[in-house]
């Protein structure tokens, strides 16, 4: 745990150094993808709202039990950490790949292009965060004093898309699959997280009706293995339910990151030394 | 402490594919069941270099084609890492390895100008500091809020040149980048250069071809070949050295007639250069005589033939021009020859060829080819020797001083 610790710092203290460089690419990386688009960044938001609409349209057939909150604000509030996450990953599995030119020609620290690439998308996910503000107001929500847990929640987010982006951007120097495969993993995976269904109902048939016989509670475990099950969880918890987090559904996929960013990144950091001659 | 280490560096890549991952597989079960594994075959792009840089030396680093210098640089620059050995670099470096590298086409000039300051580092402070310096630089000003993709790519080496060089490191990596722009923007930078190392007592590495360039502005010069440091002293020493083996190498090649243009009756069947007894020689001391002999063979009758001859460089300058325009003459069928004979040959030592020029007077072209015989012009007189690759042949002039005397005057 102390390693992870250890690499967590320099991770943020290579951010700090490098802030002026990281700035400058996610700048480029947001002005180049919109400058011939009219809707410019707008066209960022379309796919959770899209993912939002399609969810609610299935779920007026099948019917998933939300509590008293309504279910679109509930799925929103689901796919904007997800769609985050899930971006990121993708994104940060590219950017090495993609910046090809830069990486032969000029040294820096490699980790920047895919930090870079979370960076980005973090200027996506504010504009998110401004619709599910308007949803809040339509559906007259109102924040309680656990969204202070927000931040903290984007942060472990963060760690989860950097632990896979910095082994998925080294691996895909060498093989290029990588960059084929993640994609598709990571729709499968959105279906194994809470985005369409809460974490609650999981619970529900798990823990409380036991419906996997003894298997039961190793099962709910093994869900909440998935950092994102924590994630979701928590973000509709502090954002929508006026809860704090629940640590039982957060922990397994803490420690399970915590032992994957630092082999991750000390994984991308060895490869580093050899990009410029593979790319 | 000298500002750059290089010690014992050496460099392989492996030559073919990338692995596959079934190979890497089966490799890491040979390699765990201690059974000999799959190799591809090395190449050592750097072998066992060594030396070291002493703060404000300019360094140039010559070498043919594939001698290992980019590699160098990429090393120096902390790109790649060494196979083997170490370098230690005690300062900031301003990589010039190929300019434009982050130039990208979506953004304005001076966009470019801002990423590409954050790319190799510089505060942006200092950036909007040097905004005006680096525009006016560039020569854009009018195109300085225009996207980059519709610049010519001249335009695009300017921006970048101008970008690089504002950058205030301690060692500047420069790799060919003199040879940008139009010649008058080459001036420019090649003064900028000589600014930087001059006055601003920068530590200089530079690569390039062009000799002469290099030789003008650099304290030392290492030469390399084949991965391996051939010599490593003084400009002209280098110079001297590896224009000399250029030029054996140009030699040694044999001589591979091109751009030929031919006309049907027309048979070209030897050239030869011979010397005043009529032997075959390859080597030309200076001032001697020598003879260049065309044997052809005409399938139909020409009249009013005439030859040109011309020696040329390696970079195919011509330096001589001798013809027999004025006095033409008509060939029946079969085997002739044409002869030019010049008493003292006046260029000086290098590697040169022959260009030819067949045709009749009015034009027709019967044949065409540059780089017909390869051949050395050497002297044993040093003070002749030692002006190879200063000039290409020497004025027949004297020479006269007196200090002027203001009174008589």
């Amino acid at each position: 745990m102390l390693e992870s610790q250890i690499i967590m710092i320099k991770i943020v203290k290579n951010c700090y150094n490098y802030r002026e460089l990281i700035a400058a690419l996610v700048w480029k990386n947001i002005v180049i993808r919109y400058k011939q688009s009219y809707l410019g960044i707008l066209w960022a938001v379309l796919k959770p709202i899209m993912l939002m609409l399609i969810f609610t349209l299935v779920r007026s057939f099948v019917g998933i039990d939300t509590g008293n909150i309504p279910y679109p604000i509930l799925t929103f509030a689901a796919l904007l950490p997800w769609v985050f996450f899930q971006e990121s990953a993708s994104e940060g599995v590219t950017s090495v790949t993609s910046n090809a030119s830069l990486i032969k020609k000029i040294y820096f620290p490699r980790e920047v292009f895919p930090i870079t690439a979370m960076v980005t998308k973090i200027v996506e996910l504010v504009i998110s965060f401004g619709i599910l503000g308007a949803m809040m107001i339509y559906y007259q929500m109102m924040p309680t004093v656990y969204a202070i847990w927000v931040p903290a929640v984007i942060f472990y987010t963060m760690m989860v898309a950097l632990g896979i982006s910095f082994f998925g951007a080294a691996i895909n120097v060498y093989y290029r699959d990588m960059s084929q495969a993640l994609p598709v993993v990571l729709s499968l995976l959105m279906y194994g997280s809470p985005v369409m269904y809460p974490l609650s109902l999981v619970h529900k048939k798990l823990i409380e009706e036991q419906a996997a016989g003894h298997w039961s509670n190793d099962l709910y475990t093994l869900y909440t293995l998935n950092p994102l099950a924590g994630i979701i969880d928590s973000f509709q918890r502090v954002m929508l339910k006026g809860l704090p987090p629940d640590f039982e559904a957060l922990y397994p996929g803490m420690v399970l990151t915590l032992v994957i960013l630092p082999i991750s990144y000390l994984y991308f950091k060895r490869a580093e030394n050899w990009f410029a001659d593979v790319i | 402490m000298p500002i750059i280490e290089v010690n014992h560096v050496t460099k392989e890549y492996q030559l073919g594919h990338i692995t596959s991952l079934k190979e890497n597989v089966v490799n890491s079960f040979r390699r765990l069941t201690g059974k000999p594994i799959y190799k591809r075959e090395d190449f050592k792009a750097l072998d066992d270099v060594s030396f070291s840089i002493e703060q404000g030396e300019v360094v140039g680093i010559i070498g043919h084609n594939g001698a290992g210098k980019s590699t160098l640089l990429k090393h120096l620059a902390n790109i790649s890492k060494p196979t083997k050995g170490s370098v230690i670099v005690r300062g900031s470096v301003a990589p010039l390895i190929e300019v434009g590298a982050g130039v990208n086409p979506e953004l304005t000039g001076r966009e470019n100008i801002y990423l590409n300051g954050a790319i190799l580092g510089i505060p942006k402070k200092i950036i909007q500091q040097k905004l005006d310096e680096i525009i006016e630089f560039s020569e854009l000003e009018q195109f300085i809020d225009t996207p980059v993709k519709r610049y010519s790519s001249g335009m695009t080496v300017k921006l970048g040149f101008s970008i690089a060089t504002s950058l205030d490191a301690d060692i500047l990596i420069v790799d060919e980048v003199l040879a940008v722009g139009d010649l008058a923007f080459q001036r420019k930078c090649f003064d900028r250069m000589e600014n930087l190392i001059k006055r601003q007592g920068r530590t200089v590495l530079i690569v390039g071809h062009n000799i002469r360039q290099l030789e003008q502005i650099c304290m030392r010069m290492i030469m390399l070949d084949k991965g391996k440091i051939a010599i490593d002293g003084k400009p002209n020493e280098v110079c001297t050295k590896f224009i000399q083996q250029s030029n054996d190498k140009i030699k040694s090649q044999q001589a591979t007639a091109t751009n030929i243009e031919q006309s049907d009756e027309f048979e070209l069947i030897k050239v030869e250069l011979l010397d005043d007894i009529g032997a075959n020689i390859e080597k030309i001391a200076y001032h001697q005589a020598f003879k260049i002999r065309v044997v052809f063979n005409l399938l139909q009758s020409i009249k009013n033939l005439v030859c040109f001859a011309s020696i040329h460089t390696a970079d195919f300058v011509q330096i001589t021009a001798n013809e027999t325009y004025i006095t033409p003459k008509d060939f029946a069928i079969g085997c002739h020859f044409f002869e030019m004979v010049c008493p003292s040959l006046t260029v000086l030592p290098g590697a040169y060829s022959v260009k030819l020029w067949i045709g009749t007077v009015d034009g027709q072209v019967k044949f065409v080819a540059n780089n017909l015989v390869n051949f050395q012009v050497f002297s044993d007189d040093y003070s002749i020797a030692r002006l190879q690759d200063l000039g290409l042949f020497q004025l027949d002039a004297s020479w006269n001083s007196d200090s002027l005397n203001p009174e008589v005057a």
